[in-house]
């Protein structure tokens, strides 16, 4: 039973870091039906930015090496900077990768690919400033133990905290979008974008918006991932940035509980992997990926497509 | 892609003809930007591939060139970075000491990356651009794909890091400076023991993506075996992974008493530091990988107290150590890592070899082809007085070194700076 | 020249096989259907290779060229075999759902082969055998390759299945209900694709003595697709240019590093950022050119330019038909 726990526990942990970095994925999925492949660059800018403005220094590889801020944020101010830096981030993104395309009513494809450029540019811009060192915070849980007994299993005190903030996320945002005017305008413009701004809507200033929140949001889960392993090097969100492609298509594309459900489904799966197969963990999720597509591509919680003839 | 418009394909079949003048036009478009980018290169990276032996045939100002092969970006340069290091201060330091018997030497910089096509990419510039010799690449794991580049080229090889089994079998031009890890690893695994002698359970962690790590590894588990003691499992990993969370789980669930890691830096001490989270108390032996400053921006505090086996240290009393001791903290102050101290090594390998093969038969009369071929037998020969203690080669190009540490990471209360002990 | 197309050899064959995987992406594209999958069966191929010819017909010294075509044989079936059953199973995707699935099936390609004792695990397979004595030979192989590949994609877009593609891309349905076989249309154009991929990944293996999952990962596919989107994905010659310009520009960057005349941060710059370049180009060649280069408009501006040199001086230039 201690050890189905565990790695229950394992795996909603895991599970809740790739349901954080799924959210900001999906909210743009569902207002303008692209994937933005910059999420995962905005994701490490937002982890750097926190490290910056706790005022930490920098390592002597890169064009700004060995430089600091002349001040220093506690930890939680640090986080909120870096989040709203990263959600900036996603409104220059908007405005020079996919604005253009959107204006021009292009494929869904080359907005992809123009995002995937838009991502190599930037991480390598962090590594040129930057270098390609690691980099941990000091100290982000100020005196709260290391770890958690939950019964005979034990949990990181860190990803106990990212559970709760991507519960807590998960619920605001679908308060935002259900409950409130600029929810109603982003359903609108993600139902068809003409129609909503022939009825009066600022749909530029919506699609900003949405990307400036999915921006806190990957900000904010770079810095939470960061606060648990660790800033490993400029493309640290690049991994990440695949299998949350599993986990948005799982919980089903442009749905945000979805997306949560997504991760947490596939970090269970991936706990659970027996040890004699543990190598092929990786596999995991990208096996889901490819029988949900098979059998049911709207995911668990999406509702099916119809074909428009 | 379902556009409404004219559809090209259906559009073009109504100019049927034509074809013949776009094919042949399109291709010397193809043809032409590859040659009008190639038409503007500079000649400085032609150098010979054929043996007209230019620098040796030169005046006597002529510098000799030695190759670099080491990561300088990707991850893997936290490894590479201090080779570099090493490598430079090795340059200065011979040069000021009349280089090869009255010229200098200039050391010639390609980065590898950290995957095996970039080292087989710079080694095959290092060669093209006329080095006698090169010192590299960083991974095992990379040497196994540039090493044979080298051997078909007849370009001696000194390997400053490479540890894993095999690679001075890759061929008769490929040597190292760096002990293997069979010769190594069991010595932390003393250490351990003997601070700890109620040792009786082992956990064992490795990155199977990884050359190096999976040969260390083997040693590893071997000693623990040899030395009676309980293996109770064997975790697998990526270089590439950030959450340990189930390997570290798997691990503690066997309550171990000794963990060993083998991986690189970013990964072995992310490692390291999620098992100190979870309340491991036990001692942790790090491997190769993680024997680099580098990583205690990544365990901070929790990298206090890992165990790695060493085989450079900067205490060693000899005369070209205290001096490479001087030139190395006057310019990086702190304590010289052991990539760095095997990096000066290599080059001193190379310039000591090529003088003292200059002395036999004077190296400016020898073609290109000739002199590395030269110049490898004569390192194999030679017996080198490094800041590694006294080494020599045996026959297929395996260090020869009588001395080797442990080392026991010590961190400050600020959990930012820390260093090194020897403890034996 | 000869020195200098000796020390690139790599560097050409490379760019060569460059084009082709931009082939083996741009030949599904042509049936509409966004396929990532090529670097996964570039990968099987090269694997093919290594394991045939370190274990299988391991021979001392230069490896013989008719072995190296038996292994492209190989790997041109199991390529094949693989790419129809991926293609049978995928097509009630579309879009970017069959992006997707086509990219999972890459991952969980790349996460076996990183397992497999017979591939070597996750250290790959070293010492492959060498058919030729430099790089540059290796053209022998890629060429053909090449040539064969473009020569075929070209004619496939006059015949009858070619013009089933096309007519599956602008509207499926419509293609169906004017009585074209779509499920043979588009795993037929699935499998091409793959097979190329194979027969790159055999060249490949040998080219650089060395294997690994590396070699068949998601940045590959985006890579290739970039080809295809940058260089033109419109016609054949597209992907061809794309392959061939996209391989060579980091190295040009980083050979622009070396250039003496600029200062260190720049030169830095060049060396350490070309990523940076490339991703900005990437993201405007998007904007600016989503169609890619070369454009079949483009083609046309080329070939009326070399008309007009060859007519008569005397004759009336005609009206310029409607492009």
């Amino acid at each position: 039973m201690g050890d189905f726990l565990q790695k229950l526990l394992n795996g909603l942990a895991i599970g809740s870091v790739y349901a954080i970095f799924a959210l900001g994925y999906t909210l743009v999925f569902s207002i303008l039906r692209v994937i933005n492949f910059a999420h995962a660059a905005i994701f490490t800018v937002g982890a750097y930015l926190t490290y910056a403005l706790t005022g930490a220094r920098f390592g002597f590889n890169g064009i700004l090496k060995n430089s600091a801020l002349p001040f220093e944020l506690p930890f939680w101010l640090a986080l909120l900077g870096g989040a709203l830096g990263a959600g900036l981030l996603g409104i220059v993104v908007e405005q020079v990768a996919f604005r253009p395309l959107r204006k021009r009513g292009s494929d869904p494809l080359l907005t992809l690919v123009s995002s995937l450029g838009v991502a190599i540019a930037v991480v390598n811009i962090v590594q040129y400033l930057f270098g390609a060192e690691n980099y941990s915070y000091q100290d982000p849980l100020g005196g709260l133990p290391g770890k958690v007994d939950i019964g005979p299993a034990g949990i990181r005190t860190v990803q106990v905290v990212i559970f709760v903030v991507s519960m807590v996320i998960v619920v605001a945002l679908t308060l935002l979008i259900n409950r409130t005017r600029i929810g109603k305008g982003l359903r609108a413009v993600a139902e068809d974008a003409d129609t909503a701004r022939l009825l009066g809507i600022d749909t530029d200033r919506l699609v900003r918006l949405s990307f400036f929140i999915s921006g806190v949001l990957g900000g904010l889960a770079g810095t939470l991932i960061a606060m648990s392993v660790g800033i490993a090097g400029p493309s640290f969100g690049i991994a990440f940035g695949l299998k949350g492609l599993a986990v948005i298509v799982l919980g089903g594309l442009g749905d945000i509980p979805g997306a949560v459900v997504g991760g947490l489904v596939i970090g269970v799966a991936e706990a659970f992997v027996p040890d004699s197969l543990v190598s092929y963990r990786e596999a995991v999720a990208f096996v889901v990926l490819l029988v949900m597509l098979l059998v049911r591509p709207q995911g668990l919680l999406g509702r099916a497509q119809v074909q428009k003839v | 892609m379902g556009r409404t418009t004219l559809s090209p394909a259906t559009a073009r079949s109504t100019r049927s003809r034509g074809w013949r003048s776009r094919l042949p036009v399109a291709l010397a478009f193809s043809v032409l930007l590859t040659a009008c980018g190639a038409g503007t290169e500079d000649d400085g990276g032609n150098a010979a591939t054929d043996d007209t032996g230019e620098n040796s045939g030169g005046t006597s100002g002529d510098p000799i060139l030695i190759g670099i092969g080491v990561a300088q970006t990707s991850p893997v340069a936290l490894l590479g970075q201090e080779e570099v290091v090493g490598a430079k201060i090795a340059e200065t330091f011979f040069n000021d000491k009349e280089g090869v018997n009255g010229r200098p030497i200039k050391l010639v910089f390609e980065d590898t990356g950290g995957d095996e096509n970039g080292a087989i990419n710079a080694f095959n510039a290092l060669i093209g651009k006329g080095v006698v010799g090169i010192v590299g690449p960083t991974l095992s794991q990379q040497a196994n794909a540039a090493d044979p580049e080298a051997e078909r080229a007849g370009v001696p090889v000194l390997a400053p890091s490479n540890t894993a089994k095999g690679i001075p079998q890759l061929g008769d031009y490929i040597a190292r400076v760096s002990a293997p890890v069979s010769v190594v690893a069991p010595l932390a695994v003393e250490q351990a023991l003997s601070m700890d002698p109620a040792i009786s359970t082992v956990a064992v962690a490795y990155a199977q993506n990884d050359a190096f790590s999976s040969s260390e590894t083997a040693t590893f588990q071997e000693t623990v075996k040899a030395k009676k003691l309980n293996l109770a499992t064997v975790q697998t990993f990526q270089t590439s992974d950030t959450d340990f969370t189930a390997q570290a789980n798997a691990m503690l669930g066997k309550k171990p008493q000794l963990i060993i890691v083998s991986g690189l830096a970013a990964d072995g001490g992310n490692l390291v530091k999620q098992l100190r989270e979870l309340g491991y108390k036990g001692l942790i032996i790090g491997g190769n990988g993680l024997n680099t400053t580098n990583v205690f921006p990544v365990c901070a505090k929790a990298c206090d107290g890992v165990l790695i086996a060493q085989a450079y240290s900067p205490a060693y009393d000899n005369a070209i150590n205290k001096e490479f001791l001087a030139a190395y903290t006057a310019g990086q102050k702190k304590q010289p890592p052991q990539f760095s101290a095997q990096t000066f090594t290599a080059v001193q390998v190379f310039v000591e070899a090529l003088r003292t093969l200059d002395k036999e038969k004077p190296i400016k009369d020898m073609d290109l082809k000739t002199l590395r071929t030269e110049l490898n037998q004569a390192v194999l020969k030679g017996k080198y007085e490094t800041p590694l203690g006294p080494i020599a080669f045996d026959p297929e190009g395996e260090i020869i070194q009588e001395k080797f540490y442990v080392a026991q990471i010590k961190m400050g209360a600020d959990g930012q700076s820390g260093e090194f002990t020897f403890v034996r | 020249m000869i020195e200098y197309l000796n020390s690139y050899g790599s560097l050409i064959v490379t760019m060569v096989l460059g084009a082709v995987l931009g082939l083996s992406l741009y030949l599904p594209l042509m049936a509409g259907q966004l396929s990532l999958a090529s670097p996964g069966f570039y990968a099987l191929g090269g694997y093919v290779a290594a394991i045939l010819s370190t274990r299988t017909f391991a021979t001392d010294g230069t490896y013989p060229v008719p072995l190296v075509l038996l292994e492209m044989l190989v790997a041109a079936v199991l390529s094949g075999a693989l790419a129809v059953v991926v293609g049978l199973s995928a097509l009630r995707l579309s879009g970017i759902y069959l992006a997707l699935a086509t990219i999972a099936f890459v991952e969980i390609l790349r996460v076996l082969s990183l397992n497999l004792e017979i591939t070597g695990k996750a250290i790959g397979i070293f010492q492959i055998p060498q058919p030729f004595g430099t790089k540059l030979s290796y053209l022998w192989l890629a060429g053909p390759l090449l040539l064969a590949a473009g020569l075929f994609t070209w004619r496939l877009e006059r015949v009858r299945t070619g013009r089933a593609f096309a007519a599956i891309r602008e509207d499926e349905l419509a293609a169906a209900a004017m009585g074209i076989d779509t499920t043979r249309s588009k795993v037929r154009a699935f499998v091409i694709g793959g097979v190329l991929a194979g027969l790159a990944g055999v060249v490949a293996a040998h080219l650089t003595n060395t294997w690994n999952a590396r070699q068949g990962t998601f940045d590959a596919s985006i890579i290739y697709l970039s080809f295809v989107l940058i260089g033109g994905s419109r016609t054949f010659l597209g992907p061809i240019a794309g392959g061939m310009a996209l391989t060579y520009l980091p190295e040009w960057l980083r050979e622009r590093a070396d250039s003496a005349l600029l200062p260190e941060w720049a030169g830095q710059f060049l060396r350490d950022g070309r990523l940076i370049i490339y991703g900005v180009l990437l993201a405007l060649s998007c904007v600016f050119f989503p169609r890619g280069f070369i454009t079949p408009e483009l083609l046309e501006r080329i070939k009326r330019l070399a008309f007009r040199r060859r007519r008569p001086p005397s004759a009336q230039p005609k009206p310029e038909s409607a492009a």
